[in-house]
């Protein structure tokens, strides 16, 4: 009996070392090992990525994970599996470095500190930070936060950026995203803030659109990339030139059209600047 | 203050057999997580329970801080440890299910091999003394005589923490596996019904755990009729009592 | 750290970022609110699970069925459930005027203590009940006899004595209170283990931050239990064999 714990024991740690000796691979290389491609994303940020009314779990950055998706595709010349894993602004960068998640396809901000411990795919969408009141709230901006309930997600830079900035603001702070949004419809917070586009999202995929508006200046500038491990730039590459190629035939705007055209339910023209802006990072072929 | 008790029957499915059962496409289910992290748990209690006996320092002692390493973190955290460190560690990508299922097995085997130890002390000595004059080896004795004596005393112990672990299944859902805690904030979320929702699988919960805990009493008293504590009739007694 | 390097982990290891800047001050933040949460919830568990663990036992039916029913049903339902019914569930059942005061004076914390203080008080009502269950029967009778009410019996004689049986098992419920306040972070309250993530999100380390949050927990747990180990010696009834039965669930 002792004597097979202590063969059992030995032959896990032996296990376990020789195991380890895999995690230095490159991402493409666990792709195609695996055969298998995972993206961390959001549940509950429409219409980036939420669950719908049918209970699938869909959105435009979805969408766009899925381009990177048919390129690996080709470029590995086999089929790959694309699994979506749940990911929050609290665990996404641990999920990629751990490498639970290949890339990060959901709402992530683009910026020099986060750029220390990720690497970023070109920005595929431009939005700014602002709240989310009730129909009829005082609060206009970030100016008339002193005092006020304010909430928020954990690791979100919106959080960072409200602690920083409005320390006389009482700052709540929730695991997701959920959570968040039914505490302000609740009346526990006086508003909650996000990137705006997110706040769109969440104000038209309400029961009752009308109760909510979006108010304030952007008061941050959110760019949003999608994250995968640094030093890999294979697959960065692979990535980037997905996004480019789709921004060139038309393929990203078709896509943007469907998530934010006029007839969806979160209307939000592109603004020239924000085209432009896509169109310019497209480098020549 | 209106109550919207259609939108149970309308994610009816997505939560019963997505959120209960797992069936679906995302990965998760209570059930699904619960079964085999009892039985693990329990495998991995027994033999934690037994390396707390053993007389070899180098056996005994890991097994106690184990125990007492695990009985003295919140299950939050080692379930938030296991998250990071499996894939640091083994450079495996596991799915959250599993990596919940080995924090579940690692956690509960702490508590279950404490009950399997007071299972095995109760069993009275004069059984391994007989056994070992019988001619048995260590392993014998433990597998024929003193398991089966300690199983039926650990019963109860053992099916509470069961109920215990499935409870402890929900939290599952802070690290996104789609369990039945997990489905109704997505729906409560999305149609704003967090009363109805939580209040919903509140019930189903009960229900499962009340079942069980009735089936431990059942079990109790079919295993040793001799021994069964019958609290009415200890109740009836004192009323009696009382009353005279 | 040549360790780490040999199992081909990469982790660059940064144990000061615990105590330089704000996130010492965090921790311990997070620790008083751990604190302040696990004894307010303890204090109102503990009062709720005498009164229900001593009703479960009069020979009143109507109170008994009262107290089962308080127990079997706030007991069986996972404690994380209870803390979103509380916080985002059932304050919509209050006025409106309690609703909005409720939501300047801090919501979460006190959902928080409720949530807590219910599920916890059920299940020490069973480690109460079962402590006075094991008193043999002669002594509330004797009590009675001396012209005592069974009201009075209880409160002066039975529950004090029940007290001192259940240190142990009791002491367990309470380090389960303390290691499930950190649930408490779902529903955004700042303890313990939220700062140890929050630490973790802003310097991406972890590994120190979680290793400093389970060490907390770790010397807080083994601190109040060699505490009421000690409490148990001191306070131990002389002469009475009977040890209090299993913990339920």
């Amino acid at each position: 009996m002792r004597r097979t714990l202590s063969g059992v024991a030995v032959a896990a740690i032996v296990l376990g070392l020789a195991v380890a000796g895999w995690a230095a691979e490159s991402t493409l290389e666990k792709i195609n090992r695996t055969g298998v491609f995972t993206i961390g994303t959001r549940t509950a940020s429409p219409p980036f990525g939420y669950i719908n009314k049918q209970n699938e779990l869909v959105g435009f950055s979805i969408d766009l994970a899925e381009l990177v998706h048919r390129s690996l595709e080709k470029k590995l010349g086999k089929a790959i599996k694309l699994e979506k894993k749940e990911s929050t602004p609290a665990t996404r960068i641990p999920l990629l470095s751990s490498g639970t998640v290949d890339l990060i396809a959901g709402t992530m901000t683009d910026t020099r500190p986060r750029r220390d411990s990720v690497d970023f795919s070109m920005t595929f969408f431009v939005t700014g930070a602002q709240f989310l009141v009730k129909e009829g709230s005082p609060i206009r901006g970030i100016q008339d936060l002193a005092g006020k309930r304010v909430g928020a997600q954990q690791g979100s830079t919106n959080e960072r950026a409200i602690r920083e900035r409005v320390p006389q603001a009482q700052l709540v702070v929730f695991p997701d995203q959920a959570a968040g949004f039914t505490a302000l419809v609740q009346g526990r917070v006086d508003t909650y803030t996000n990137d705006g586009i997110q706040l769109w999202g969440l104000k038209f995929k309400a029961p009752n659109p009308n109760e909510w508006k979006v108010v304030g200046d952007f008061y941050t500038y959110e760019p949003y990339g999608m994250a995968m491990r640094k030093n890999d730039s294979d697959f960065r590459a692979v990535v980037n030139n997905a996004l480019m190629e789709a921004i060139e035939d038309g393929e990203y705007f078709k896509i943007y059209d469907k998530w934010f055209g006029p007839k969806t339910d979160t209307p939000y023209p592109l603004s020239d600047s924000a085209k432009s802006f896509l169109l310019m990072q497209v480098v020549p072929k | 203050m209106s109550f919207d008790w259609g939108v149970i029957a309308t994610n009816w499915k997505f939560l019963i057999v997505q959120g209960l059962l797992g069936f679906g496409s995302f990965s998760g289910g209570t059930l699904r997580l619960a079964i085999p992290a009892i039985i693990l748990g329990f495998l991995l209690g027994v033999i934690i329970g037994l390396c707390r006996l053993a007389h070899r320092p180098w056996i005994h002692y890991p097994a106690v801080v184990y125990v007492e390493f695990f009985r003295g973190v919140p299950l939050v955290m080692v379930i938030f440890w296991f998250w990071f460190l499996i894939p640091q560690i083994t450079g495996q990508h596991p799915p959250e299910y599993t990596v919940a299922l080995t924090a579940f097995v690692v956690f509960e085997a702490a508590y279950l091999g404490e009950i399997v130890r007071a299972g095995i002390q109760s069993v009275p000595r004069g059984q391994v003394e007989a056994a070992t004059a019988g001619g048995l080896s260590y392993g014998q004795t433990t597998f024929y005589v003193i398991l089966p004596q300690a199983i039926r005393n650990m019963i109860p112990s053992l099916v509470t923490q069961f109920i215990v672990l499935f409870k402890d299944t929900s939290l599952a859902s802070i690290i996104g596996m789609m369990d039945l805690t997990k489905a109704a904030q997505t729906v409560s979320q999305r149609e704003i019904r967090p009363f109805e929702m939580y209040l919903f699988i509140a019930v189903v919960y009960w229900i499962f755990t009340y079942s069980m805990s009735r089936f431990s009493q059942w079990l109790e008293i079919k295993m040793s009729p001799e021994r069964a504590p019958t609290r009415r009739a200890a109740l009836r007694e004192a009323a009696r009592a009382a009353a005279a | 750290m040549p360790l780490t390097a040999f199992l081909g982990i990469q982790y660059d290891f940064r144990w000061n970022i615990l105590w330089t800047g704000e996130y010492g001050h965090w921790l311990l933040q997070g620790i008083w609110m751990t604190i302040r949460l696990s004894a307010l919830s303890w204090l109102f568990a503990s009062f709720l699970g005498i009164l229900a663990g001593a009703l479960r036992t009069v020979p009143f039916a109507p109170l008994r069925a009262l107290a089962v029913f308080y127990v079997e049903f706030f007991r069986n339902v996972p404690l994380l459930v209870w803390l979103f019914f509380w916080y985002f569930g059932a304050p919509q059942m209050l006025p409106r005027v309690a609703q909005d005061w409720l939501n300047v004076h801090g919501p979460e914390f006190w959902s928080a203590v409720v949530g807590l203080s219910v599920y916890h008080g059920a299940r020490m009502s069973e480690v109460i009940r079962a402590g006075i269950q094991s008193i043999p029967k002669t002594l509330l009778e004797a009590s009675v006899a001396t012209g005592l009410s069974v009201g009075q019996s209880y409160r002066l004689i039975i529950v004090p004595i029940a007290l001192r049986l259940i240190v142990p098992p009791a002491t367990n419920e309470s380090l389960n209170l303390l290691k499930n306040s950190s649930l408490a972070l779902t529903i955004g309250v700042a303890e313990l283990t939220f700062m140890s993530r929050q630490i973790e999100t802003y310097t991406a380390k972890a590994f120190e931050a979680l290793t400093a949050g389970t060490l907390i927990y770790l010397v807080l747990c083994l601190g109040i239990s060699a505490t009421m180990a000690y409490v148990e010696r001191q306070f131990r009834i002389p002469g009475l064999i009977a040890r209090v039965g299993r913990a339920e669930h």
